[in-house]
């Protein structure tokens, strides 16, 4: 074994040590060991039920709502609901895809931040935000009903 | 097998048994199989310039139609102001000029007088006549009151060369949702001004009182003449989730079947849309500032969709409209909108048509 690998076993070994430790990753590591309760389910929904109701009013241009998660989503006086009401032509069931607009393949959150940037000139979000998952929540929720067709246009 | 599941299989069995063109209802099929001249025009997408048997005047004119400026005040923001100024431009421009101008409601986007001003300002460039009927977005903020002093106040009516010209407010009539909930002006009109919101309910109709002043207004004009009906909503069930709609469509409908060449154009859809009920015919017009999708159903099938638009170019979707009325015969009208291709020529390229797969629900935060 020559030196170059033997020091990777080691950084490896102390990190494993040290992930061991955390204790919000044991509990991680738990998940599905037991029979989910129907409170647990009930508050996963909850929980996304939540991102819903806080994407659909970014979605909508709530002032107050966007302050408390700190986006600038549009200077335009343009809001995502103006051209998407119920979150229609959305189509989150065609990503990933090839979009035009960006010239390249693309998933929804890309889309999501070239509206922000163009037609809203907004300020474009972190692609792994709480804004951005509220507002991805929101379109999904509101698309539930349709297929999955991805690669479509 | 999840809830959710099974609501998309019995929404794909109500789609495939629809008999339909992909994305139409059941309802607009069969409101479609029974307007006269259904079957001779079709539904295929054909391009270029619509050209509509409208009606027959005594005298061959044009007018222009102007309408869903939404103007924010120029201190927010001044990207509607320059889609309202292109338009006012080409009406201006026009040659020959046209005998009138209709402005079909929402100039302004929150009700606010600065933009009420903002739009009479902008409209005061062109100098023929000017007609109004308001919109929802122009009277929630003070129930009308800065609309009635500026513009003055529907319904109204005028005859002009062989046609009976009948403007309407289809948007005071509105169920009171603010008294019990204590709401602000401001907070009144946000709610209207939210299409998809729900708090607002059915606000889009005539009312009994208005119905009956239509029926009267018309009571002294022959039947075989022309009729020409200027509303904010459309003057039929096409999708009353974002009030496509006035709620008491029969009602209109009753007073105006005797009539036969009635012709109803109206704003508020912001998108290409055309309908036949009875011998009346629908035509929505354009917005200056943006551009509604087509609704998940309901979409008439008489109407050829407009092209998919791009989302990036502002003046793209966009634009007025020109009504040109000949002595006799057929009667043309005209999307002025600021791109070559008007209609989809293709299902792929059409704003209806990359919707086959698109299911839709209403939205959670505005629920109480
Ligand atoms: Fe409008
Ligand atoms: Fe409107």
């Amino acid at each position: 074994m020559n030196s170059q690998r033997f020091r990777t076993l080691i950084i490896l070994a102390v990190a494993v040590v040290f992930v061991m430790s955390l204790p919000v990753v044991t509990q991680q590591a738990q998940a599905h060991k037991a029979k989910h309760s129907p409170e647990q389910l009930k508050a996963f929904e909850d929980l996304f039920m939540e991102q819903v109701r806080i994407g659909d009013l970014l979605f909508h241009g709530d002032a107050a709502t966007e302050k408390k998660m700190g986006t600038n989503l549009s200077k335009t006086g343009m809001a995502c609901a103006m051209c998407h009401p119920f979150a229609s032509d959305t189509h989150p069931y065609e990503f990933p895809k090839f979009q035009e607009q960006i010239n390249k393949f693309s998933t929804l959150r890309d889309m999501i931040n070239w509206c922000i940037e163009k037609p809203n000139e907004g300020e474009k979000l972190d692609p792994d935000s709480d804004a951005m998952k509220a507002l991805e929540a929101y379109i999904y929720w509101s698309n539930r009903g349709s297929k999955l067709a991805p690669g479509t246009h | 097998m999840s809830r959710d599941r099974r609501e998309w299989k019995t929404r794909d069995r109500e789609r495939e048994g629809s008999g339909t063109v992909p994305g139409m209802s059941r309802r607009t099929f069969i409101s479609g199989a029974l307007a006269a001249g259904a079957a001779a025009i079709g539904h295929g997408l054909i391009p270029g310039i619509s050209i509509i048997d409208l009606a027959y005047g005594a005298e061959s004119f044009s007018f222009a139609w102007i309408s869903d400026t939404h103007l924010y005040p120029k201190t927010l923001n001044t990207r509607f102001v320059e889609k309202a100024e292109r338009a006012i431009n080409d009406v201006k421009n026009m040659k020959p000029a046209p005998d009138f101008l209709i402005f079909g409601g929402d100039l302004a986007q929150l009700g606010d007088p600065k933009e009420l001003q903002l739009g009479a300002e902008l409209l005061d460039q062109i100098s023929i006549k000017k007609h109004f009927i308001p919109g929802e977005h122009d009277w929630y903020l003070d129930m009308g009151e800065t609309w009635g002093k500026m513009f003055g106040k529907p319904p109204w009516t005028f005859d002009h060369k062989g046609i009976r010209f009948i403007g309407l407010d289809t948007v005071s009539r509105g169920p009171d949702y603010w008294t019990a909930k204590k709401m602000t002006p401001a907070e009144r009109m946000g709610h209207m001004a939210t299409l998809d919101g729900s708090v607002a309910g059915p606000w889009a109709g005539l009312g009994p009182e208005q119905l009956q002043w239509m029926a009267a207004t018309l009571s002294n004009w022959p039947k075989d003449k022309p009729v020409i009906v200027f509303s904010h909503n459309p003057l039929y069930e096409y999708y009353p989730p974002w009030n496509f709609w006035v709620r008491d469509w029969r009602q209109v409908h009753e007073i105006l079947r005797p009539y036969q060449h009635v012709t109803n154009i109206h704003g508020h859809t912001h998108q290409v849309l055309y309908n036949e009920i009875g011998s009346m015919r629908s035509i929505g017009m354009l917005a200056t500032s943006w551009t509604w999708p087509y609704p998940p159903e309901g979409v008439p099938v008489l109407t050829i969709p407009m092209v998919r638009v791009d989302p990036g170019d502002q003046f793209d979707g966009v634009g007025w409209g020109k009504i040109n009325v000949p002595s006799s015969g057929k009667v043309a009208y005209e999307y002025m909108m600021w791109r070559k291709d008007v209609y989809a020529q293709s299902q792929v390229d059409s704003g209806t048509g990359d919707n086959d797969n698109q299911v839709l629900s209403p939205r959670v935060a505005d629920r109480p």
